[in-house]
C-alpha cells in the first residue's frame, strides 16, 4: 500500500483535532476525581459510544473482518448474541448498583460488598492485564505499519505511545472518552463505504449468499450449529449461547472496569443506566461495517477479477490482512488516508482505554489502600498524573516484551481468559443474593479461576492446552475457550453459595445500595418515556430477533 | 466544552478535502471500483459534520 500526500494531510489533521482536544480539556481537571473519572459529567450520548468504543480497537476490527472472512455470519454473535443482552442486563440490573453505591471503580465495589482481599484480587489481576492489552494493542500497531507502509516499527509504537500520552496526560479520563468517540465516528464513516463497494461489487447479499452455495454455514447464523463439525468454528450451539452469550459476554461486558468506568463516568443516574442501552443500537448493526467486508473478500477472491485472498509466509490464507488488502481495492488515495488514520486511530484509543483504566485503579485501588491512606487530593491527582506516565512507559515495555517472546502474547491471553471467565458469577451472587458472604466469595472467585487453569491443562485445541493431561480434544481453540468459561462460571457459583451458606452473614444495614431488595432503584419520573430504560429495553430486543431471524 | 463542536469541525473539514480529491482528481479511482469515491464519501462526510455543528450551535442558543 502506498500513502499520498493526501492521505498524510487527512492523518495530520486527526491528530491536530485529537490533541487539541486533550489541550482543550486540560483547563476542567482540578481534582483527582477530574482527571480519573471525569467528575461524573459526561452526556448520555458520549458515554454511550464510548461504551462500545472502547472494545472497538483496532486488534477487533482486523479480527472481525478475518473471523468474518473465515467463519462468515456466524461472527455476528460476537455482537448479537456476545455482546447486547449483557449489555441490556448490565443496563437495567447491575448499574443502579454501580452507580448508585459510588464506588470509583470495579474492584471499589468489590471492597464494598465483600472486603479488601477480593478488591486486591481483582484490581492486580487486572492492573496487570490492562496493561498487557495496551502493550498488545501497540504491538500489532507496529507490526501492521510495517507490513502495510514499511514503517519502521519503533517509530510507529513511540509515536503512537506519545500521542496517546499527551492526550491522557492532559485530559484525563474525559480525553480518552471524547477521543474513543471522534474514533469510533471515524471507524463508522471510514468503514462504511468498504462495507457497501465490497458488497455492491459481489451482488449483495443474495450475490454472496449464491457465490457460496457450496459453504452454506457461512451465510447463515443458526442453521450449522447442531453439531461442531457443520460449521467453520467448530462450536455447537450449547457452547456458544452458555460459553459465549452468557459467561464470556456478561463477564467482559458486566464486570470489566475498561467499558463500565465509561459508564460510571455519565452525568446522572439515569443516564448510567441508558448508557449500556443506548450503545446496543450501534453495536447491533456494527457487523454491516466490520464483518461484511471479509465475508465479501471470499466471494471477491472466487470471482476471478484480480483480488485473492492474502496468503501467509507459511502458506495458507491470511486472514489479518483481509481489512488492508480488501482497502487497497476499493479506495483510492483519500479515502485510503481516513481508513488508515482510523485503523491507528482505533490502536490508540485502545491503549488509551487500557491506561486511563489502569490510572484509576492504581491510584485508588492500589495507591490509596495499600500504600498511602488519607493524603490529600491534590497529591492523587499528582499519583494518577505520573501513573498515565508510567502505564504507557509499561505498555512500550510490554509491547517490546512481544516482539521478543511471540507465544508470550498468546498464553498472556488464555491467562487472562482463565481470570476473567470465573468473575461474573461473584458480581451476579454479590449483587442479587444478600446472603453471599466475603468468603464465599474469595473462595469462589479463587477456585473459579483454578478450575479455568485446570481446564486449560487437561484439554486442547488447536495445540494449545493440554500440559497436564489430554483428557478432552476441543475442535477449535474457540470451543475451549468457551467450555472453560462455562466451568470456571459453574465453579465458581458453586463454591461461592456453599462457602456462603456456612459462613457468618454480613448484617442488612451494611449493604444498603450494593445488593438488590437492599436498594431503592430509582424511577426516574422527569424522563420522556423513551428515556426510561423498559420501552429502549424491548425496542432493541425486538430489533435483535428481526435481524436473527433474517440471518438464521 | 461540546464534543459535537471539534468533531462537527473535523468531519466538515475532512469531508471538503475528499470532496475536493473528488472534483479536482476525479481520476484517483482503486482498482476493483469505478464509482468517483471520494466524492460521494466526502459529500456525506460534510453532511454529517455540518449536522453535528448546527446541532451544536442549537444547544447554545436554547441555553442562552
Amino acid at each position: 500500500m502506498k500513502l499520498f500526500p493526501v492521505d498524510y494531510l487527512i492523518l495530520a489533521l486527526y491528530f491536530a483535532f485529537v490533541l487539541g482536544i486533550g489541550w482543550r480539556l486540560r483547563k476542567g481537571i482540578s481534582s483527582s476525581g477530574d482527571f480519573l473519572t471525569s467528575g461524573r459529567s459526561v452526556p448520555v450520548w458520549i458515554t454511550s459510544l464510548a461504551f462500545i468504543a472502547a472494545n472497538l480497537g483496532a486488534v477487533e476490527l482486523i479480527g472481525m473482518a478475518a473471523s468474518g472472512a473465515k467463519y462468515g455470519i456466524m461472527t455476528a454473535h460476537f455482537y448479537w448474541l456476545g455482546a447486547i443482552p449483557a449489555m441490556l442486563f448490565m443496563g437495567i440490573f447491575m448499574m443502579p448498583f454501580y452507580y448508585g453505591s459510588k464506588a470509583r471503580s470495579v474492584p471499589e465495589y468489590l471492597k464494598m460488598r465483600f472486603d479488601e482481599k477480593t478488591r486486591a484480587f481483582n484490581a492486580f489481576s487486572f492492573a496487570v492485564m490492562t496493561i498487557f492489552s495496551s502493550g498488545i494493542s501497540m504491538y500489532a500497531l507496529g507490526l501492521l505499519l510495517k507490513l502495510v507502509l514499511g514503517w519502521s516499527f519503533n517509530v510507529s509504537v513511540l509515536a503512537s505511545a506519545a500521542i496517546v500520552l499527551a492526550y491522557t496526560f492532559l485530559g484525563g479520563l474525559t480525553s480518552a472518552i471524547y477521543n474513543e468517540v471522534l474514533q469510533f465516528l471515524l471507524i463508522a464513516l471510514g468503514f462504511a463505504p468498504l462495507a457497501i463497494l465490497s458488497v455492491m461489487k459481489v451482488g449483495g447479499w443474495q450475490g454472496i449468499v449464491s457465490n457460496l452455495a457450496s459453504e452454506p454455514y457461512m451465510t447463515h447464523a443458526w442453521k450449522y450449529m447442531g453439531s461442531p463439525t457443520e460449521n467453520a468454528m467448530g462450536v455447537e450451539i450449547f457452547g456458544m449461547v452458555a460459553g459465549l452469550g452468557f459467561v464470556l459476554s456478561f463477564g467482559y461486558w458486566c464486570t470489566n472496569f475498561l467499558v463500565v468506568q465509561r459508564a460510571m463516568a455519565a452525568e446522572s443516574m439515569s443516564a448510567a443506566r441508558r448508557t449500556p442501552l443506548i450503545g446496543t443500537i450501534p453495536k447491533m448493526f456494527l457487523p454491516f461495517i466490520v464483518i461484511m467486508p471479509g465475508i465479501a473478500a471470499v466471494v471477491l477472491a472466487k470471482m476471478n477479477l484480480g483480488y485473492t485472498l492474502p496468503v501467509k509466509a507459511t502458506g495458507g490464507p491470511d486472514y489479518d490482512q483481509v481489512l488492508t488488502t480488501l482497502m487497497t481495492q476499493f479506495y483510492p488515495a483519500g479515502l485510503l488516508g481516513v481508513g488508515m488514520t482510523g485503523l491507528m486511530a482505533s490502536f490508540m484509543s485502545g491503549m488509551a482505554g487500557n491506561v486511563t483504566a489502569f490510572n484509576t485503579v492504581w491510584t485508588y485501588d492500589i495507591y490509596q489502600s495499600y500504600i498511602r491512606k488519607g493524603a490529600s487530593d491534590h497529591h492523587y491527582l499528582t499519583v494518577g498524573r505520573v501513573t498515565t506516565v508510567v502505564g504507557v512507559l509499561l505498555s512500550i515495555a510490554a509491547a517490546y516484551v512481544a516482539t521478543r517472546y511471540n507465544n508470550i502474547m498468546d498464553l498472556l491471553q488464555l491467562v487472562f481468559g482463565c481470570v476473567n471467565a470465573p468473575l461474573f458469577a461473584t458480581f451476579l451472587l454479590g449483587m442479587f443474593w444478600k446472603r453471599t458472604t466475603a468468603h464465599g466469595a474469595f473462595t469462589g472467585l479463587t477456585s473459579g479461576t483454578a478450575a479455568a487453569f485446570l481446564t486449560l491443562s487437561c484439554t486442547q485445541a488447536e495445540g494449545k492446552g493440554g500440559w497436564i493431561a489430554q483428557l478432552h480434544q476441543f475442535p477449535s481453540q474457540m470451543a475451549q475457550n468457551f467450555w472453560i468459561a462455562i466451568v470456571a462460571f459453574a465453579t465458581c457459583f458453586i463454591v461461592s453459595v456453599l462457602v456462603s451458606l456456612v459462613t457468618k452473614p454480613r448484617p442488612d444495614k451494611e449493604m444498603e445500595g450494593l445488593v438488590y431488595g437492599l436498594t431503592k432503584v430509582p424511577h426516574d419520573v422527569t424522563a420522556k418515556w423513551y428515556q426510561r430504560p423498559a420501552p429502549l429495553t424491548i425496542a432493541v430486543i425486538i430489533m435483535l430477533v428481526i435481524l436473527n431471524i433474517w440471518f438464521r | 466544552m461540546d464534543l459535537r463542536v471539534p468533531s462537527g469541525w473535523f468531519f466538515s473539514l475532512l469531508g471538503l478535502i475528499l470532496l475536493g480529491m473528488g472534483v479536482f482528481a476525479p481520476d484517483t479511482r482503486a482498482a476493483l471500483t469505478t464509482a468517483n469515491v471520494n466524492f460521494y464519501a466526502g459529500a456525506c462526510m460534510l453532511v454529517f459534520g455540518l449536522f453535528l455543528l448546527l446541532l451544536a450551535w442549537r444547544a447554545t442558543r436554547s441555553n442562552r
